[in-house]
């Protein structure tokens, strides 16, 4: 076997007195692609920085080509021969396709000004060899997500580089996109590019990979060629634990007793008129497509957007509802988007968690000042939230924290009905499987409670009866027999269905991996 | 297959300098000068004549420089608070060369132009290095600055020479000096934004420093250059304005901070950076100038002239909010 080109040895690395990494031994060879794979968190996103320059390792170090290298910016592992696709975008939406590309090796004249017109040339003969069809000179902001993720490939392979490392690049492509990006990968392995591929999607790893390393809490817990893999083999490396332990059993007791109703309820997104039941302690699953009209249909029940239509809780009707009059009335609602509506990130843990319910427990005058943390002390135990101290701001808290603490903030306004839109994204399957526990939980205990999810593992999983959303249609009731990840692709991602996005398609196959 | 020769030219011409690409907030800002144009006409009889044209070229000269350095600033994703200061500052260190010969004023050009370059780096270095939000240490570095030039001399004093006033008051069929020279700059500016390295990459830092310093984007040098560029061009404003009053004011700058963020804005730069340019800027100087003007000759009072400018800054915001949503 030929030597390693890069390679992570005895590394490790801490942001204060969390340790991201630990003793970390890793290698990637020449003509060779290796999947690195993790749950959120577990630190694959950390050692590519070390491996970049990003940041330095605390202790250990890094081999370039046998010799050790300490690589204080991005731009000298650039320079060196690494290319990376981070899984932030960097590209930039205010410069050009070329711009970009080529931005800090932009073609200069004898003057030292941007030659242009050469520019436009290099960008075009480099987007021609990948087959990437863009105008060099549009403006990076004016593309669709899946060509700006185009823009990044092709500026990552614009150096000769020896090493190309890809940080979930396929998240945001089409299938059509993803099998193109697969071509090139190979073609450039093929040359002797060493590439290192970090995905989620275990079926692009056995497609594209050669080799894998498993990442756990920081330290690497397997590694082999792919050849000795299948899927359960890297789950439980990466998990630590069987699939079949992350879902609880479904409802104990079913009950026809119904809590939430919706009649004819129509807006924009989903033109439709959609009629729905809710059971007392049903966890109901609401699958489909990004775009389906799930979130909207949603926002709608939350009186967060405007609909037509009636909602009635526990035969009560509901009109003219808000946010506050339906938390009121006893329906919570938890945000898709956990940083943009969910989350105050500079605040407190303990006052996050008391922000929808804060005069709760205080006396009439005054808030006494101990009482956020009093009160907040509770949900820590209650969910198993791992946090230092409760006068954090909350964004120092991981993706599952911080959704546990949402929840708790929601229970805290005693809902009879809670909606969830995307409750585990982001979230490391470990308190995946505490989330679902929890809301099985509280289920039994007669909450009713909506899931909308684009993971249709956690659909299946998770809920009694499931809805399919198709173009704003509610189109399906599958009951609990009737429910399996076919049947509800299928009939989400209907071939009469006239416009069907296939990027929503790859993330709800891509499932709990 | 995108069709090479055909796009080139037209896309050329599209692109041609980012800086200076016309959108449709620019059209409104020429709309709006066409607008008070007629209004002065029909308000006063001195508005449109060329005499008067002129005379708001020369009045315009010094905020075109300023609103010039705060919009490389802006771009870049930062803001500079420090000229009120910094002007003051610098009118007094040229005036106080008390040049009155060919060779003591080439010195105290070069002085007051270093000096201006050099503070305006420390404004750049402080946020670059240390971290500091540009509001806070330009800000700081304007409170400190005035408190300088007012030690200095708390009155208006020195002098400079008499030719040089000459040549500050001089015109060229009737065009001053100082607006063929403002145009110069801009023309410069905009070229350099669209051909230079440096420009390019303060669109890059201003749209999304996280993503320019990955792409090998050297940050802080780039951010330390163009606050020494702004200090450089408050240097170029402040000998302008020594040249036209004759002495150095350590109060010439005062207001500069605020007035010469109001054409940046109005003009359709992005404040938090990336977006925009001098052509907005510019064509904003010129309608904010016209206006002036055109209410001066109607004697209307300057207290109307700053709610209308209050009322102009919250109309051209609310243009590109509504614009950026869609």
């Amino acid at each position: 076997m030929s030597t390693a080109i890069l390679a992570a040895r005895n590394l490790s690395k801490s942001f204060g007195p969390n340790q991201v990494l630990s003793d970390i031994e890793f290698e990637v060879h020449p003509g060779t692609a290796v999947a690195l794979c993790g749950e959120n968190g577990a630190g694959k996103s950390t050692l590519i920085k070390l491996m970049t320059g990003v940041y330095q390792p605390s202790s250990g170090h890094i081999e370039f080509c046998e010799k050790t290298v300490n690589w204080r910016t991005p731009s000298e592992g650039i320079r060196a021969g690494v290319a990376v696709v981070h899984q932030e975008f960097s590209t930039l939406s205010a410069l050009s396709v070329a711009e970009n590309i080529f931005l800090e090796a932009l073609p200069r004249n004898w003057l030292g000004l941007i030659d242009r017109k050469k520019l436009r040339e290099n960008t075009l003969a480099l987007l021609t060899s990948l087959e990437i069809q863009l105008d060099p000179d549009q403006i990076v902001g004016e593309l669709s997500v899946a060509q700006a993720q185009m823009v990044e490939i092709a500026k990552a392979l614009r150096t000769s580089a020896k090493v190309l490392i890809l940080d979930e690049p396929s998240a945001v492509l089409s299938q059509q996109e993803t099998a193109h990006l697969f071509k090139i990968i190979n073609s450039l392995r093929s040359k002797g590019l060493a590439v290192v591929y970090v995905s989620h999607r275990l079926d692009e790893i056995f497609e594209i990979c050669t080799d894998i390393a498993v990442i756990k809490d920081g330290v690497v817990t397997s590694a082999g060629a792919i050849k000795e893999y299948d899927h359960q083999k890297i789950i439980s490396a990466m998990v630590g634990r069987e699939l079949g332990d992350i879902f609880p059993d479904k409802a104990k007791y079913p009950t026809d007793e119904v809590v939430l109703e919706l009649k004819q309820l129509r807006n924009s997104s989903f033109d439709h008129a959609i009629d729905l039941t809710l059971g007392r302690g049903e966890i109901l699953g609401i699958a489909g497509l990004v775009g389906s009209g799930r979130t909207e249909l949603a926002q709608s029940i939350y009186g967060a957007k405007a609909a037509s239509g009636k909602v009635f809780l526990e035969g009560v009707e509901l009109a003219k509802r808000t946010p506050s009059k339906c938390l009121a009335a006893g329906i919570a609602m938890l945000t898709e988007g956990r940083k943009t509506d969910g989350l105050f990130g500079n605040s407190s843990v303990a006052h996050n968690y008391i922000s929808s319910t804060i005069c709760k427990g205080a006396n009439s005058l005054s808030i006494a000042p101990e009482l956020a943390a009093k009160r907040s002390a509770k949900v820590v135990a209650q969910f198993n939230v791992v946090v230092d101290d409760l006068g954090l701001p909350i964004s120092h808290l991981s993706g599952g924290n911080q959704q546990k603490i949402l929840l708790g903030r929601l229970l805290e306004n005693q809902p009879k009905v809670l909606i969830l839109d995307e409750p585990t994204r982001g979230v490391d399957v470990g308190a995946k499987a505490e989330i679902y526990r929890h809301l099985r939980e509280l289920a039994d205990q007669g909450l009713s409670i909506l899931v909308i999810s684009s993971e249709l593992i956690e659909v299946v999983g998770l809920c009694d009866r499931v809805c399919v959303m198709r173009d704003g249609e509610m189109v399906a009731t599958l009951a609990a027999d009737q429910i399996s990840e076919d049947r509800i692709m299928s009939i989400a991602a209907s071939e009469d269905a006239p416009q069907v996005d296939e990027t929503a398609v790859l993330q709800l196959a891509g499932g709990i991996a | 297959m995108i069709n090479t020769n055909q796009q080139s030219s037209s896309a050329w011409l599209g692109n041609l300098a980012r800086a200076v690409r016309f959108e449709t907030m620019h059209w409104v800002i020429i709309g709006l000068i066409f607008a008070v144009f007629a209004l002065g006409s029909f308000g006063s009889e001195r508005f449109a004549t060329l005499t008067n044209i002129f005379n708001v070229q020369d009045q315009l000269v010094a905020l075109a420089i300023i609103a010039l350095a705060q919009t490389l600033v802006i771009l870049s994703g930062g803001i500079d608070l420090s000229f009120a200061g910094l002007l003051g500052l610098l009118c007094v260190f040229f005036a106080g060369f008390n040049a009155q010969d060919g060779e003591t004023l080439a010195l105290a050009f070069a002085a007051t132009l270093a000096l201006g370059a050099f503070l305006g780096a420390i404004n750049g270095a402080i946020t670059a290095f240390i971290g500091v939000h540009p509001f806070i240490v330009t800000l700081g570095t304007s409170t400190i600055l005035t408190g300088l030039a007012l030690l200095h001399s708390s009155q208006p004093g020195g002098s400079v020479a008499l030719f040089f006033e000459d040549v500050a008051y001089a015109r060229l069929g009737g065009v001053p000096y100082g607006f063929i020279f403002v145009v110069l700059l801009y023309i410069f500016t905009a070229f350099m934004l669209w051909r230079s390295n440096f420009g390019i990459r303060l669109y890059a830092i201003g749209n999304n420093e996280a993503a320019a310093k990955v792409s090998g984007v050297p940050v802080k040098q780039t951010k330390v250059l163009v606050y020494m560029l702004s200090g450089l061009l408050a240097s170029l404003a402040a000998i302008y304005m020594v040249g036209r009053f004759g002495v150095g004011d350590p109060r010439a700058g005062v207001g500069f901070d605020l007035r010469s963020i109001t054409p940046v804005i109005v003009g359709g730069t992005l404040l938090a950076g990336g977006f925009g340019g001098v052509l907005g800027t510019a064509l904003a100087v010129i309608l904010l100038s016209l206006l002036a003007n055109a209410l001066n000759l109607m004697n209307v009072s300057s207290f109307y002239q700053w709610i209308i400018e209050g009322v102009i800054i919250i109309c051209a915001v609310s243009v590109l909010v509504g614009r950026s949503k869609k």
